[in-house]
């Protein structure tokens, strides 16, 4: 089986051939894989051993070594081709909507509909867990549509800003 | 006979009044005497450790704390039920409420804390300096009780000085404080702080103290009993933190040596006398770079990083709170000058250090604890435990100690390495970060490093192709064995479709 994965924006094709071996950019890798439960994992590749803990969340595979969080995704060829025909999904143009990273409740919005917003720019603030969040803008960009009011509850995942 | 005064009282099942890391912690003291513990929960924390590690527990209401843990009544009558004769507030919540503890006296149940006049009389921080300097401790330049802005703007302006802080009385984590850097910034600086701190304390009487630049943060560990002695356990380095949040604490303090230990100490023990002090209690202190020290608030109970104290002394101060309130003398008769070694704490708050520290919640995943020499943990959380918003970010504690400052912290970033959690972001990467930084590595840093100078990108060095390489190995052997179990997961004869129609309707489950 030939995948294409995709570690921090890094690209590798691997190949998993029927006899358990691994190839990296067609080149051949001695690894020895072993699960211990359902998501820790010890890998010895040549003779260096890696305790590895990987977790599938959303179609994406966070994986951690030695305290380093990495993010990545794994396509095998057919979705790989089908992602392709799709055309390029996540351009960095285009609508992005802010989601509540957590329940909480809103206590301030510094911006308004249609105002330009940089990078790094506070949206929204958000009070969880004892806290005042700042909730900022991803990219520059003009605040398309406000849906949540000053004073509302908000549950997780909810959009509350649009960005374009 | 000491042991046999009228004040003696005997302690036969202690509540613990709160949550987390922290009830746990008190639990286990519970059972290293012996006695048995109450538990109490909201509808949150059904399924929270302290609930499992308790012999009985009580329900107390819905999730939001003033609806639960900041209910006397409720928690009194969970005592009432259970027969418990004491209880132990822990930290925040109800522990340095005045009523709470008059609560419990009232009700013929032992407080493990100090008095509440002692609670009333540090509660309010102006209230706090006034009666210190009586005892001849210095605090940091402010302006007196009753001042009203126009004198407060002008004793600023005279003898005070810029920067200054604008703090309220009844002031706490934050709330009702400002930096004022000029004159013209002070009126309506003095009018916020007002409107937050009767917003949040129902007090808006505020006040001004002196801004110390770099300054730190350093505090001394009382404990005292009913029979007049008043001693320390030494100081903790809280400098590390932010939003005026400790993040890293440690004991001893790199910038304190034995005089000077001497002299903090008499300072606190004189302060802690003020209020006759009874049980365990924590003075504040700024420190300025010329090492002068200033006392800026007592906590009137037991503190988060008490652990790193008990490290070096060997003093457990849970069980020495207990045996205090029971009227037994404390079992150390002296003062510590001469910590055993060196001990760190690093808090672990489900907060995301890569995006400005905002909180996570969800679900731990995967959870492995570090062990091994040198290493305690204290925590409120196990695998499966689900982070909820309704209180503080922090699930546990990790402790490194050692012989020497560098071996408690190789030991700490050893510890770092070795803890998993998944299934939520938390701040472990900005410890071992902190932890290759040379400022903190060499002891040089203030209450504003981690604000002000310190980045996590300055001691990440980006991951190398190696690294990415087996990165992206192992989540390809991981998919590609998902792949496999998926098609074997359900045997052909128990499945009426074809193995390939089987596995696309599995890929499409796990979307």
């Amino acid at each position: 089986m030939k995948y294409i994965t995709t570690i921090n924006d890094k690209k590798f094709e691997i190949e998993i051939r029927n006899d358990g071996s691994v190839w990296v950019n067609g080149e051949s890798r001695d690894v020895d894989f072993l699960a211990l439960n359902n998501s820790l994992y010890s890998i010895i590749m040549e003779n260096r051993s890696h305790e590895v803990v990987v977790e599938e969340r959303d179609g994406a595979y966070e994986v951690l070594v030695s305290g380093r969080l990495y993010n990545g995704t794994v396509l095998d060829e057919r979705s790989q081709l089908m992602r392709s025909r799709r055309g390029g999904l996540e351009a960095d143009s285009g609508e992005i909507s802010i989601k509540a990273p957590m329940p909480g409740l809103i206590v301030a919005i510094p911006v308004s509909e249609g105002q330009e917003v940089k990078s790094g720019q506070t949206l929204l603030i958000l009070e969880s867990m004892k806290m005042q969040n700042e909730i900022k803008a991803p990219r520059d960009g003009t605040v398309h549509r406000i849906s949540v009011q000053q004073g509302e509850t908000v549950e997780q995942k909810r959009v509350m800003v649009t960005l374009i | 006979m000491s042991d046999h005064s009228p004040q003696q009282k005997n302690i036969q099942k202690i509540l613990i009044a709160n949550r987390g890391e922290i009830a746990v912690r008190i639990i286990r003291a519970c059972r290293d005497l012996g006695i048995p513990s109450v538990a109490v929960f909201s509808d949150a924390d059904r399924t929270a450790l302290h609930v499992r590690f308790a012999d009985q527990a009580v329900h107390i209401g819905p999730p939001a704390p003033r609806e639960s843990y900041l209910r006397i009544e409720k928690i009194i009558e969970a005592a009432r039920k259970t027969g418990a004769d004491a209880i132990h507030p822990g930290y925040g919540f109800l522990a340095e409420n005045a009523d709470f503890a008059q609560a419990c006296a009232d009700e013929g149940l032992t407080f493990i804390g100090p008095s509440p006049s002692a609670i009333t009389a540090m509660g309010n921080k102006q209230t706090a300096r006034e009666t210190v300097k009586k005892y001849n401790v210095a605090v940091v330049p402010g302006t007196e009780p009753g001042m009203n802005d126009d004198d407060i703007i002008a004793l600023a302006e005279s003898q005070i000085g810029f920067p200054l802080m604008v703090k309220a009385e009844a002031g706490g984590g934050g709330k009702g404080m400002r930096t004022v850097h000029n004159r013209e910034e002070l009126p309506t600086a003095l009018a916020n702080a007002r409107r937050e701190a009767e917003s949040a304390f129902g007090n808006g009487r505020v006040y001004v103290e002196k801004l110390l630049v770099g300054a730190r943060h350093i505090e001394f560990q009382i404990l005292g009993d009913m029979h007049g002695n008043i001693i320390h356990l030494g100081e903790r380095e809280c400098s590390i933190q932010r939003r005026h949040q400790k993040l890293v604490e440690e004991s001893p303090s790199p910038f304190l040596d034995m005089e000077l230990r001497r002299r903090m100490g008499e300072m606190a023990i004189n302060a802690a006398r003020s209020v006759n002090y009874v049980n365990a209690g924590t003075i504040e202190c700024l420190m300025d770079k010329d090492k002068n020290f200033y006392f800026l608030e007592m906590n009137t109970r037991l503190q988060v990083e008490h652990p790193v104290t008990e490290l070096v002394t060997g003093i457990d101060i849970v069980k020495e709170q207990i045996r205090i309130a029971r009227g037994r003398r404390m079992s150390p008769t002296e003062s510590i000058l001469e910590p055993k070694g060196w001990a760190i704490e690093c808090r672990i708050n489900a907060e995301d250090p890569y995006n400005n520290f905002i909180p996570s919640v969800g679900k731990i995943t995967t959870l492995l604890t570090p062990v091994g020499p040198g290493v305690r943990v204290d925590s409120g959380v196990y695998n499966g435990f689900e982070i909820t918003p309704y209180y503080d970010s922090m699930i546990a504690k990790l402790i490194a100690h050692g012989e020497s400052r560098s071996e408690a912290m190789l030991r700490m970033r050893r510890a770092l390495g070795e803890y998993v959690i998944m299934g939520l972001k938390h701040n472990i990467p900005f410890h071992l970060n902190l932890l290759n930084s040379f400022s903190f590595i060499a002891g040089q840093f203030d209450t504003n490093f981690v604000e002000d100078r310190f980045s996590m990108d300055t001691y990440e060095a980006p991951p190398t192709d190696a690294e990415l390489e087996a990165v992206a190995i192992a989540a390809t052997l991981v998919a590609h064995r998902n792949q496999q179990l998926a098609a074997q997961g359900v045997q052909a004869s128990a499945r009426d479709v074809s193995n390939w129609k089987w596995i696309s309707r599995y890929e499409r489950m796990q979307r």
